[in-house]
């Protein structure tokens, strides 16, 4: 320890290099390389070729097609067919989980004893993978073995077994219930953090003026959490619209195109059919449409803050 | 007056329970079934009537997607590939968050909501584009392609957990050394990562366990066993065995420990994940 | 041991100056303060001669050697940090001898050294423990240790008194003071206290947006500010401010304002003219007097004992001036009060520029 800087001859002369103003350039170089190779490179790339025939399968076919796979999504009836799933995905998800997460949060808040081990249990479900997730709710949802159809036809909901994901409705319904169940702890926890930091003091003095329990939520705390809950749900709708890894696992689109998403019908475009070309153009629209979607919320939250 | 606000907290408490507790059997009750399911004999899953509780125990399931399924192999790989992806990130993820905690230059700020904005590109806008560029230098199929492709995403995430430590280590320290007579490099390597040596250690177990779940890079970048991870090799057994039913340790274990993690230490910015 | 010379430095950041042309020259052995309030370039000024902070002209030289192109580990110096800085994961020893053995000193030699300066500050006793375990005040004299035990050339202190508890400051700064006139080594220190700067400095340069507004020793920086921002920033109660005219009249020249009236001069200097100026007067130079000798003529509007004398605020004219009287002192609210004040003891400010005015 005492002199290994003078012992070894590289690592001083890196030391005395510390010394001078190119340091931090020096220091930053190895992650912007990694970034640029595998980011930017890629990205740029992708848009390129969303403007080129490219089907591995075929190597033949290559070049420039200009906006070829654009005109052809435009006539693609499963594009806006999985245009139409991915918004009512996303927005029952979304709607589903912040309303168990405000329930979840508050009841944490309250700091009954035992607290901490709900915490735990509860969150558990978001940081379980999500091909382990997909599958522990296709065998819970198996139309022979089942234990959901169990239930319910104990229950009497059910006459017989279903088959959920073989009926149109019903599969988009139970990946919704699936995507619920994995992604309302995240709210849970981002919830819990803004309710932690409204300060005792504003209950104390609503209290003190004779404010209500229903007019304590009203006029504190939802106006406080607004900013946690407009950031939570632009973060979880960019994180849903991309991700394809339920679905792909639950259903993967069908029956038919029943729960075909944007994300998914770009993922196997390319996964099964080899046609780079058109899953990139497909991917691309959906970034155009996520990033308008995102700068149009956050200029509309702003203005309800306001 | 005291008699009924008692009564109303009463009530409370009762109305919190019941929503914790039924919340928490929604979230770990399919976790118990697949347990539970995963210690029945085949013909006990199969049955006419459904068993809650299982009748008889065996860990036959285990030991057949231990000895049958190639799975030491796939999780062989899952480790190196995990492996792979923290050295990356820790060099030169380290070396950023280092700089962006210490320097001011121009552009810093707007450099820092690059690396950011960086994670909102959607998975298959880069993956497409991805698997070409790593095809075109053999990296397709390579623990170590792969695990590069994890630093896209990761890396970012990294910098700015890695970041948040490094700033709560005082600058002072690090002038201080340097009047002691270190360099600033010396000063970094002796006094800084020191202080910030938990902080490394829990951004990378973080991203250590996005890693080894990662499913969908995996799925598309890799095609032969030699460089499968666990996520991938369950989701293709599915379509072999019917259900693997014990596949739920390596996902369970990881999962609970991040899960108490998370629940303890509350200035984590696992959210960004 | 060593001179330092600051020789025009200029530092900004982009198109923001913060440093415009700074001059200090300091003897050998000397103790210069940069006071001035936050914001005022000491701080910066400061990093600068440690290295910490390049500059972006000018030259600083230590021992008559410029140092500006050398790392802070290469200009012989030492530093007191206001937050000590003391390496949380090494033991109070290690911490003092760490300069020493960055430099590759012996492990016996430096262990030596380190009782030594350990014995000087009075913390043999602490050299196992970790900082953490330690007291302000301890971690203040560790600090101390590890700037003393590599014999620089130069001391630099950053605000190092301004975490600890007014009791433990006044001790601190007199053991400060102790230590310089033991070693004898050069000191640059910064504070924003003027006691500190007071009782400690050899010569205080007084700071405000990146110019020194005044360079001297305390005394003639007390006494003779150059300008009115010194005048109030030194002193506490502040020097009192009261806007009037000189005169000249059959006795010489006299300030006039409602309710005061000081013979400046006798006699009839031709080079003084008429002309509005603004008089000030330190509190402790104003005294009780009989009527026929008042110079200043007041009502009584507040009277605060605090024990070892009266602070009593004065109604003069359409302004509020401050008295340091004796303990003793027996005025009500609203009597007239009668106030001498030696000429010699006033200055005079210009009202347009604030610099001094020397008659």
């Amino acid at each position: 320890m005492t002199s290994s800087a003078s012992r070894y001859l590289p690592f001083r002369a890196l030391g005395e290099l510390s010394e001078t103003r190119y340091w931090m350039y020096l220091l930053l170089l190895p992650s912007l390389v990694l970034i640029l190779l595998v980011i930017a490179y890629p990205t740029l790339y992708g848009m390129a070729i969303s403007f080129r025939e490219m089907r591995l399968t075929r190597p033949g076919l290559d070049g420039w097609v200009g906006f070829k796979h654009y005109a052809a999504m435009w006539s693609d009836p499963v594009f806006w067919i999985a245009l139409k799933n991915t918004v009512v995905w996303v927005t029952a998800a979304v709607v589903l989980e912040l309303a168990l997460g405000l329930l979840t949060a508050t009841a944490l808040n309250r700091d009954l004893p035992g607290t901490k081990i709900f915490a735990v249990l509860i969150l558990l479900p978001y940081f379980l993978p999500n091909v382990v997730a997909g599958h522990m709710w296709a065998l819970m949802l198996d139309p022979r073995l089942g234990v959901i159809n169990d239930i319910l036809v104990r229950m009497g909901v059910l006459q017989s077994y279903k088959a959920w994901f073989a009926d149109p409705n019903a599969a988009l319904a139970a990946t919704i219930l699936v995507e619920a169940w994995h992604g309302f702890p995240f709210f849970a926890l981002l919830l819990l953090a803004g309710l932690k930091s409204i300060p005792e003091d504003l209950y104390k003095a609503a209290a003190v003026d004779g404010a209500g329990v229903a007019a304590q939520l009203r006029l504190i705390t939802l106006p406080m959490l607004k900013t946690v809950i407009a950031a939570a749900v632009i973060l979880r709708v960019i994180s849903l619209v991309n991700s394809p890894d339920l679905l792909l696992i639950l259903t993967g689109g069908g029956p038919g195109d029943a729960t075909q998403v944007l994300s998914l019908y770009a993922f196997q475009t390319a996964y099964k059919e080899f046609n780079f070309g058109y899953a990139s153009a497909l991917s691309v629209v959906m970034f155009v449409i996520l990033m308008i979607f995102a700068v149009a919320y956050i200029r509309m939250s702003r203005i309800t803050k306001e | 007056m005291i008699e009924s606000k008692r009564h109303r907290r009463l009530i409370a408490n009762i109305a919190t329970y019941t929503v914790l507790v039924s919340l928490s059997a929604f979230c770990i009750g399919p976790m118990v079934w697949m347990f539970l399911t995963s210690l029945k004999y085949e013909a006990d899953i199969v049955t006419q009537t459904m068993q809650y509780i299982p009748s008889r125990i065996t860990f036959d399931n285990y030991v057949a997607i231990w000895t049958q399924s190639g799975f030491p192999l796939l999780i062989g790989n899952s480790l190196v590939v995990t492996l792979l992806t923290v050295t990356i990130c820790v060099v030169t993820g380290t070396l950023a968050a280092y700089a962006f905690s210490r320097f001011a230059f121009r552009g810093r700020d707007r450099l820092m909501l690059g690396y950011l904005v960086v994670r909102m590109f959607p998975a298959v806008m880069v993956i497409i584009p991805l698997y070409v560029v790593m095809r075109g230098v053999g990296l397709v199929d390579s623990r170590f392609g792969l695990a590069l492709a994890y630093t896209s995403f990761l890396l970012p995430l990294f910098v700015w957990m890695l970041k948040g430590f490094f700033d709560s280590a005082p600058r002072e320290l690090e002038s201080a050394a340097r009047i002691d007579g270190s360099t600033r490099l010396g000063a970094m390597v002796r006094i800084v990562v020191p202080l910030a040596r938990n902080g490394l250690v829990a951004s990378s177990v973080f991203i250590a366990i996005a890693a080894w779940n990662e499913f969908l890079f995996a799925l598309m970048l890799t095609t032969g066993q030699g460089s499968r991870t666990w996520p991938v090799g369950l989701q293709l057994m599915v379509g072999e065995f019917q259900l693997p039913w014990a596949f739920w340790p390596p996902a369970a274990s990881s999962a609970s420990s991040r899960s108490s993690f998370s629940s303890l230490s509350s200035n984590e910015p696992w959210f960004r994940g | 041991m060593a001179t330092l010379s600051i020789k025009d430095v200029r530092k900004s950041y982009g198109s923001v100056q913060v440093l415009h042309g700074v001059d200090i020259e300091l003897e050998d052995g000397g103790f210069l303060v940069l006071l001035g309030p936050s914001g005022c370039g000491k701080s910066t000024l400061l990093n600068m001669i440690a290295g910490l902070d390049d500059t972006s002209g000018g030259d600083i030289l230590i021992g008559g050697r410029s140092v500006v192109d050398l790392a802070p580990k290469d200009r012989n110096i030492a530093m007191v940090f206001q937050s000590y800085a003391l390496y949380p994961t090494m033991s109070v020893a290690r911490n003092i001898g760490f300069g020493l053995e960055m430099r590759g000193v012996g492990a016996d030699k430096r262990k030596r050294a380190v009782e030594d300066a350990a014995r000087l500050l009075q913390i043999s006793h602490l050299l196992d423990r970790r900082p953490a375990n330690l007291s302000g005040g301890q971690r203040q004299r560790v600090a101390m240790g590890r700037a003393i035990v590599r014999d620089p050339e130069l001391f630099l202190f950053d605000e190092p008194l301004s975490n600890l508890d007014a009791k433990l400051r006044v001790e601190m700064r007199t053991e400060i003071k102790r230590l310089h006139e033991r070693l004898g080594t050069s000191i640059v220190y910064v504070t924003h206290d003027q006691i500190e700067a007071m009782t400690l400095g050899t010569k205080v340069a007084v700071m405000k947006g990146g110019h020194i507004q005044q360079l001297a020793d305390p005394r003639t920086v007390y006494e003779r500010p150059a300008n009115m921002f010194v005048a109030s920033f030194i002193g506490s109660p502040a020097m009192n401010f009261l806007p009037g005219r000189l005169v000249r009249d059959a006795n010489g020249v006299r300030f006039e304002a409602s309710g005061v009236s000081i013979a400046m001069l006798a006699g009839k200097p031709a080079e003084i003219s008429e002309r509005p100026v603004i008089l000030g007067m330190r509190p402790e130079e104003l005294k009780v007097a009989a009527r026929d000798q008042a110079s200043v003529t007041g009502v009584i509007d507040v009277v605060e004992p605090t024990g070892p004398e009266t602070m009593v605020t004065v109604q003069v004219g359409d302004r509020s001036v401050m008295a340091r009287v004796p303990p003793r002192f027996a005025g009500q609210r609203n009597e007239a009060i009668f106030l001498a004040v030696d000429p010699a003891s006033v200055n005079l400010f210009d009202p347009d520029t604030e610099q001094r005015i020397d008659i």
